[in-house]
This record gives C-alpha cells, structure tokens and sequence, in this order.
C-alpha cells in the first residue's frame, strides 16, 4: 500500500515536470514561429507546404471515410429512439449538431494524434537517439524552429481545416441516409439542418480543432524531443504520446464542451 | 607565450547519479595542434567531448575556449562558439531525411546571407575536401560508414572553424576507410592550420599522426606528452594501454567489486 502510493506521489512530480516542460517548449514553439514567419529565406526552407501536405492531405481520405460512416451510423442511432415518438423531422438538426459541436472535431483530433502526432514522435525521437539533435544544437541551429515550428503551423492550419471537411461529410452520411432509407424529403433535411446550427456550433468546432492541434503537436514532439536510448525507447516514446495525447484531448472536449454551452 | 591555448580544460568533473565518470580533468589542446586524447570504451570520452563542446554541462571545472569559459554560457550564449567549432559524431548524425548536399548547406544557409548559387560552390568545395564531390544528391542511408563520416566532417567544415572534435572518427570503419579519415584529420591540420582535437581508443592512429596524446584513465589524466614521450613512459599502465596487452596492472573487470563478493550477495 505504502508501495503504491509512492508509485502515485512520483508518477504525479512526472506529470508536473512533463506540464512545465511542455509549457517551455510551447513558448519556444511561439517564439520561434514568429521568427520564422517574419523571416522570409527561413520560411521557405521549413517547407510549410510540405508539412501541410503530409499532414492534412493525407490524412484525409481516412478522415472522410470515418466521417461519412460515422455520420450514418449517428443517425441509425438517432432514428431508432425518434421513431417511437414519431419525430424524425429533429434528425438533422440533432444530427449536425452533434456532429458540428462534439463527434466532427473529437473524433478527426483522434485519427490525427495517432496517425500524424505518432509520426512526430517517432522521427524526432530517432533524431535524438541518433544525436542529429545534438548535431543541429552544435551547429548552432535552434532545433525547435527547426523541428517543430513547421509542425506546429502545419497542424494549426490542416487539423481544423480537417475537421470542417469531416464535418460536412459525416452530415453528408446522415443526409444520405436519412433521405434515402427514412424518407425524409431532401429539400426538407436541408432546411430542417441550416434552420437549427447555428455559428457558435460551427465555430466552436474549429476552436476545439486549434486547441487538439497544439496538444497533438506539443505532446507528439515533446515525447520526441526526450528520448533516451535506442529505437526500443523510441517505441515506447511513441505510444506514450499517443496515449497521453488521447487522453488529453478527450479531457480538455468535455471541458470546452462545457464551457461552449456554459 | 603561455597564451597559445585553443581550447583548455581545467579540473572537469561529471557524475552520471553516483557514478564518477569524470573526475577533475585537465589539458590543454594548442592552436593548430593535432591533440588526441586516449581512453578505454566507456571511460567517458564522449562526455568530456559533450562538455568541450557546451552540450553538457560539468559538475565541476572550466573549459576555456580562448580565454572565454564556455561552461558559463547557457542556450544561444553558445551560439558565438558554436559557429568557431566543428564536430565529428560518432555515428556521424547527418540528417537522415537531407541529402549530402542539404546537410553540408544547412549551417551555411543558417548563418550566412549567401544565396543558393554560391552556397552550391561551397558545398562542392567541402566536398571536395573529404573527396566525395559526385555524391551530393544522395542520402546519407544510401552510404557507406566511412562516407557518411567524411560527409559529417564535411558538414563539420562548412563554416570554416578554428577547431574541430571527433568523436571515434574511425571506430567501425575497416582499416582503409580508418587510414583515409586519418590523413583527412592530418590534412585539415597542415593544410588549413584547423586545430583537431580527437578522442578515440585507436593507439595506433595517435601515434602516427598527434602532436599530444593526452591519456585517460578511471576519470583522470594519467599521462600527457608527445608521442615519442608516451611510448618512453616507465609507467606500466601507460605501456600497457599502448600496448594493448590484456595482462598488467589495468583489470579486466570493470567493477571495483570483488567477484566473490557478488557472488555471496547472491
Ligand atoms: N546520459 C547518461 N546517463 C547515465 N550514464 C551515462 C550517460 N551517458 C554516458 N553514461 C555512462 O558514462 C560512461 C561513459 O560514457 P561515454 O562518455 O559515452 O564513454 P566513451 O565515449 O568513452 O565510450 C559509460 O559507462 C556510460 O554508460
Ligand atoms: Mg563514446
């Protein structure tokens, strides 16, 4: 008993540590993002499109395929209860909101951190064993701005620009759906969804999107950026961050959640 | 002139928990000078060239880059040090992910305002240096150990620096590759009056090549001199690590504990 709760006390002095390094790491990640943008020859060479493209374009056809199934499976769900009361006219508005405000960024902010924020911690991770780090350090080259600054800007544009593209395509899904097998008038599932979401759904979806993106980044780096050891470290370096990064995206969702309707 | 230092060590020590790996070295490495500095696997040679180079930080002691204690400078302080200094990784730590090319232009991109075509003449010049100039749009996965360590010195030279360390420049390399690193690190010093300090467990190479050979044994200095200094000493210690011989006073077993001992804790 003794045992395990100086398990808990040092596993949570870790926690603390790995919050206030984090924290360090994102204000470089700011620093430097200013520096970079501002500095035309540096931009360039970060390949920001690059970044983008490697994140978001091909992330996207996984994104689609889970949204538009999701978007159908959401609105089985949803008609089932609804057809007892005889209520399907509430299908779409319940469905786009839902879809707007919690499944849409919720579920594309998981699909990235174990699909993209995995990546970055393994490739800088074995940066760092290798001691290509330390060899950019010696050169005098700031490994942040280097490394993950590029990361960073790319994943704050591609994962809410990700997220609205899941969005609609998961409303697509219940829009087939609902049109085709539960008879709701195309004409009507369209208006019935405008009339009910309103622009705090839509944007609190894309707040939600930016915040996933700076812990996926962060963490996915940071998990990187302190590995010790060979590939095994590597290895479990990796599925820490995607592990931590769940996690932490699905407590700070219901929290924003709250907070949005609060 | 007492003032003739590149690079001084004075009383250095590192502890990794409880273990002393490190404990008080001192040297001096002269400018424009070959200084290599002798130990065993393990004895810490890494982290004595991490904390020449500002990567790490002693527990104890100064380093002095000139007259300036780089021990004393912390995150972009360095930087001014940083662009005087090249160095050899052991694994060569190239950028896997940029070709030759990219990886010798990257400190050059960075610290000067050069525009691109100037920086691919320089590239090639390096390259040329290290005798590899045809391979500059190859990854350095698509090489040999031995190029990739002439490709990594040839990143080390970009800025063209007064100093340059090399971490085993030539352990797990075959005996050619090993001689052509060698007279390369030999070159640089006579031609471009670069002052080299390397630290390796190759004996040989030191002899034929060091202007001071500098020994290091259980975290301290045990000899220093010429080559021809080193093969004089008296001291059996210092005859058996050039010889290489597994009989002498320097024990097999790395633990100061009695073999007994374990075996009765058991
Ligand atoms: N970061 C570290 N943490 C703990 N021990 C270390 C670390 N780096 C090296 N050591 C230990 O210190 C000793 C010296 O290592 P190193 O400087 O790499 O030796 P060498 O380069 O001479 O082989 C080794 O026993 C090694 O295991
Ligand atoms: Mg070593």
């Amino acid at each position: 008993m003794k045992n395990f709760a100086g398990h808990l006390g040092r596993a949570f002095i870790t926690f603390l540590q790995d919050l206030s390094s984090l924290y360090y790491l994102f204000r470089e990640t700011v620093l430097q993002s200013f520096v970079l943008i501002t500095d035309r020859k540096k931009r360039r060479q970060a390949g920001l499109l690059t970044q983008i493209d490697e994140i978001g374009t091909q992330s996207l056809p996984l994104v689609l395929a889970v949204a538009s199934l999701l978007g159908v499976a959401m609105t089985v769900l949803i008609s089932f209860q609804l057809k007892e009361v005889g209520g399907y006219n509430y299908i779409p508005g319940l469905v786009a909101v839902a879809i707007f405000r919690e499944m849409g960024p919720l579920l594309t902010a998981l699909i990235v951190a174990g699909r993209v924020g995995a990546a970055f911690t393994a490739r800088i991770g074995t940066m760092k064993v290798s001691e290509e780090i330390l060899a950019l350090e010696t050169m005098a080259i700031n490994p942040v701005r280097f490394l993950v600054v590029q990361r960073f800007l790319g994943l704050l544009f591609s994962l809410p620009a990700l997220t609205m593209l899941a969005n609609f395509m998961a409303v697509f899904g219940g829009f087939l759906f609902g049109s085709t097998r539960l008879g709701i008038r195309p004409d009507t599932y369209v208006r019935e969804t405008l009339d009910v979401l309103t622009f705090t759904d839509v944007y609190s979806g894309v707040v939600k999107a930016g915040v996933f993106a700076v812990i996926i980044v962060m963490v996915g780096c940071y998990r990187g950026l302190v590995v010790e050891g060979g590939a095994e470290e590597v290895g479990r370096a990796t599925m820490l961050s995607v592990v931590s990064s769940t996690l932490a995206i699905i407590v700070l969702d219901t929290f924003m959640t709250g907070a949005f309707y609060g | 002139m007492g003032n003739s230092h590149m690079i001084r060590a004075n009383g250095i020590k590192k502890n990794y928990g409880a273990r002393t790996v490190l404990n008080g070295i001192d040297f001096i490495a002269e400018q424009k000078k070959i200084t290599y500095i002798l130990g065993s696997s393990g004895g810490g040679k890494s982290t004595l060239l991490k904390i020449l180079i500002g990567a790490l930080k002693p527990d104890d002691g100064q380093v002095l880059y000139r007259d300036m204690d780089i021990t004393k400078l912390r995150g972009t302080g360095l930087d001014p040090f940083r662009k005087k200094i090249g160095m050899l990784f052991q694994q060569g730590a190239l950028l896997n992910s940029l070709t030759v090319g990219e990886n010798i232009s990257l400190p050059i991109r960075e610290h000067t305002p050069l525009d691109d075509n100037i920086i691919k003449i320089m590239v090639k010049m390096k390259l040329e240096l290290v005798g590899l100039r045809d391979f500059e749009d190859l990854y350095p996965g698509q090489l040999s150990g031995g190029m990739q360590k002439r490709v990594a010195l040839a990143r080390a030279l970009a800025l063209d620096p007064e100093v340059v360390f090399f971490d085993e420049p030539t352990s797990g390399l075959d005996p050619i590759a090993s001689s052509v690193i060698t007279k390369l690190i030999s070159d640089l010093n006579r031609v471009l009056g670069i002052t080299c300090i390397v630290v390796t467990h190759a004996v040989e190479e030191a002899m034929k090549i060091a202007n001071k050979i500098v020994i290091l044994y259980k975290g301290a200095v045990l000899a220093e001199g010429t080559p021809a200094e080193i093969r004089g000493s008296s001291d059996p210690i210092v005859q058996q690590f050039i010889t290489g011989s597994p009989d002498g006073p320097i024990s097999f077993h790395a633990s100061s504990r009695d073999f007994r001992e374990d075996l009765l804790v058991e």
